[in-house]
């Protein structure tokens, strides 16, 4: 069976098929009360001309009955006009008077009828219809007939009731159009808040799970769908939240007995021994402190006011990680514009990402090769590496969480790039890696500059 | 010189007090915010190491209450929560510096030093690295313990490389240590005079390599 995708073709498709019903009908029944009331009137004015022809009924004193009829009587029930007929007839059922030429009764003489008697008889080719009244005359019982003619019935009222069907068919299209029309426009503004509602549901996500749907505007009818929708992401959120909140004090607790064995080492006599176990401990500290960046950066609302200087930014990253760089026999350097690059965004977010990237490009970069960050004033950061590079099919795959290309290697958390996405998600930064020649891969950091 | 260490987690506590006995401080320990604002009242300490998470309450509420009462004393905030507000929030209420947990015992001596603004007084008065020392009190540098001599600039350049040691000192940093705020510098004298530097150390036998980060500033490691 076919069924309706929209609710507005499924009553626009209702709504045409109970108009045309509905007209069908109503012609119809318009018809149907035209006709009653055309007969109706046919009835009446022959019931009177038989009764205007019974008043000119007189009794002789022989006992006979005698009809004069005036002379406009006479001109409508004349032979040419052939329109109206009369004819009286007594109580054996015999013809007394006649305006027919073959002096014959209209309708049969029923002597038992009633004091009036609506009546149809054909004769010949044509149709009589009339009325026939009783009336007593002297001492006599008589029925007086008068009919007319179908065949030369009125024709005004003839044209009337042919008309009709298409004066009633002329009015229901118009009718029905501008119902359509009507529908339409009262259904799509019905709608307009679902339009609007489903424009807010499709940025709700992990990161936005604040946004619920307005219900003010909404329909009665969608209301309750709406209201439990909204609930649902209400208990969402509070899922979301618990899991966050968890990811925070899982990290803030393991932060404490993590400074007790990293004093515990500092303090320890035998140095080989302890140098080995802070770097183990140091990289314990990296990984908790990248899940409390990325537990806070899911929940981060960005200030749209702030602004950051780029350069100035990434010279801080470079000279925090120049000290890691070059205990691994690698380098850094910073190039590009030497002025201060004003971007939209928050300087410590635009810090977390650039310190991930470095932190990324130091980890693969060969030794004895030189990581290079460069600023420009379009707004843009980028950091290259003389590492492997990126293959194609990675290229989405390095910015998911906990991905990493070589489990088995140390210092690698899976989280650094991850991160950097999601802070120039929250700038709308866009972020572009392309392998460089010979080797190595550079990712950069577009920022939307300000202008001052 | 007496410092008091407000931190609940006792193990820490002991282990904080070892490592800063070591370096030749005189240590307190009180483990809530109570009897820390009690005790700080009547005595004199000469700077505070101040856990935030505290049995009875936040320690950001001591830090405020102590600057409210125009308390000067250097505060030193530890803290297992790392977040860029948790971070403001700190340095906004009053604190001169703010370590995240898990610190390197060597990071917080350092801050502590920075902070307590007297540098030479304490053990650690000499800075090391590999065969090279400088004697911070009157600002000597030997290789192998040989004392050395080297120009006033070049030992202005050595002590703040030293001073930073492990760390990236920005070429401004160096002009305005060598030159003040005033004066022009021509563009390329503090090359000039890391490059002098670098070739007197190495001349000497001075097993360190005094890194030039480009674009960035200068570092001083050992040689590897």
């Amino acid at each position: 069976m076919f069924r309706f995708k929209s609710i507005l073709s499924r009553i626009v498709f209702l709504h045409v098929v109970a108009v045309v019903i509905t007209s069908i009908l109503m012609s119809l029944a318009l018809s149907w009360l035209l006709s009653y009331a055309t007969n109706n009137i046919h009835d009446k004015a022959m019931q009177e001309q038989a009764v205007s022809v019974g008043e000119h009924l007189r009794a002789l004193p022989d006992g006979s009955l005698e009809l004069k009829l005036p002379q406009d009587l006479l001109g409508l029930y004349s032979q040419p006009y052939g329109r109206y007929s009369y004819a009286v007839i007594d109580g054996k059922g015999r013809v007394l008077f006649s305006s027919l030429g073959d002096h014959a009764a209209l309708f049969p003489a029923d002597t038992g009828s009633s004091d009036v008697e609506f009546l149809q008889q054909r004769r010949g080719d044509a149709t009589v219809s009339g009325a026939s009244i009783k009336k007593t005359v002297g001492d006599q019982i008589v029925w007086i007939q008068a009919g007319e003619d179908l065949a030369n019935r009125d024709v005004l009222i003839d044209d009337i009731v042919a008309d009709f069907y298409r004066n009633v068919g002329w009015i229901t299209l118009p009718i029905l159009l501008v119902l359509l029309i009507a529908d339409i426009a009262i259904f799509r503004r019905a709608l307009r808040p679902l339009r609007q509602a489903s424009e807010i549901a499709s940025k709700i996500g992990p990161t936005r799970t604040d946004l619920r749907l307005p219900t003010e505007e909404i329909p009665q009818e969608v209301r309750s769908l709406v209201s439990a929708v909204n609930r649902a992401l209400d208990r969402l959120e509070e899922g979301f939240r618990i899991q966050r909140d968890f990811t925070a004090d899982a990290a803030h607790e393991l932060r404490t007995p993590l400074s007790i064995l990293r004093t515990r080492l500092d303090l320890l006599k035998d140095e080989k021994m302890s140098e080995a176990l802070r770097q183990d401990v140091d990289g314990m500290a990296h990984i908790i402190s990248q899940l409390l960046d990325i537990a806070e950066l899911d929940s981060f609302v960005i200030d749209p006011s702030e602004k950051a200087d780029l350069r100035s930014v990434a010279a801080e990253v470079a000279e925090f990680v120049a000290p890691l760089a070059l205990a691994q026999g690698k380098d850094v350097a910073l190039l590009g514009v030497d002025q201060p690059v004003w971007v939209k965004g928050s300087p410590e977010m635009l810090n977390r990402a650039i310190r991930n990237l470095a932190e990324n490009a130091i980890n693969h970069t060969a030794p004895g090769t030189t990581v290079e960050f460069v600023v420009e004033d379009n707004g843009t950061v980028s950091v290259a590496d003389h590492g492997p590079g990126v293959a194609d099919e990675e290229k989405n795959l390095i910015f998911q969480r906990f991905w990493r290309r070589d489990r088995r290697k140390p210092g690698s958390t899976g989280l650094g790039l991850s991160i950097v996405q999601r802070i120039a998600e929250l700038h709308s930064a866009t972020i572009t890696l392309e392998n460089r020649r010979p080797k190595g891969a550079r990712f950069s950091l577009r920022f939307m500059p300000l202008r001052s | 010189m007496r410092l008091l260490v407000v931190e609940d987690n006792e193990q820490l506590a002991e282990l904080l007090t070892k490592g800063l006995q070591t370096a030749g401080y005189e240590i307190d320990v009180l483990s809530t915010l109570e009897e820390a604002s009690a005790v700080l009242r009547t005595t004199f300490y000469a700077g505070l190491i101040l856990d935030l998470g505290l049995p009875d309450g936040d320690g950001l509420t001591l830090l405020r209450d102590l600057r409210h009462r125009n308390n000067p004393i250097p505060i030193l905030v530890l803290t297992a929560r790392g977040g860029l507000n948790d971070r403001v929030q700190g340095l906004r209420s009053g604190a001169d510096d703010y370590l995240v947990k898990p610190f390197a015992l060597e990071e917080l001596l350092a801050r502590l030093e920075a902070q307590l603004r007297r540098p030479g007084s304490l053990v650690g008065s000499s800075l090391r690295i590999a065969n090279l020392e400088f004697d911070t009190q009157n600002r000597q540098a030997s290789i192998d313990d040989q004392p050395q001599v080297l120009s006033a600039r070049e030992t202005a350049v050595l002590e703040l490389l030293m001073r930073s040691k492990g760390r990236v000192v920005s070429k401004k940093q160096v002009e305005d240590h060598i030159f003040g705020h005033s004066g022009e510098v021509a563009s390329n004298a503090i090359e000039v005079y890391v490059h002098r530097l670098r070739k007197q150390l190495s001349e000497r036998g001075a097993k360190v390599q005094v890194h030039t980060i480009r674009g960035v500033g200068y570092l001083i490691a050992e040689e590897k």
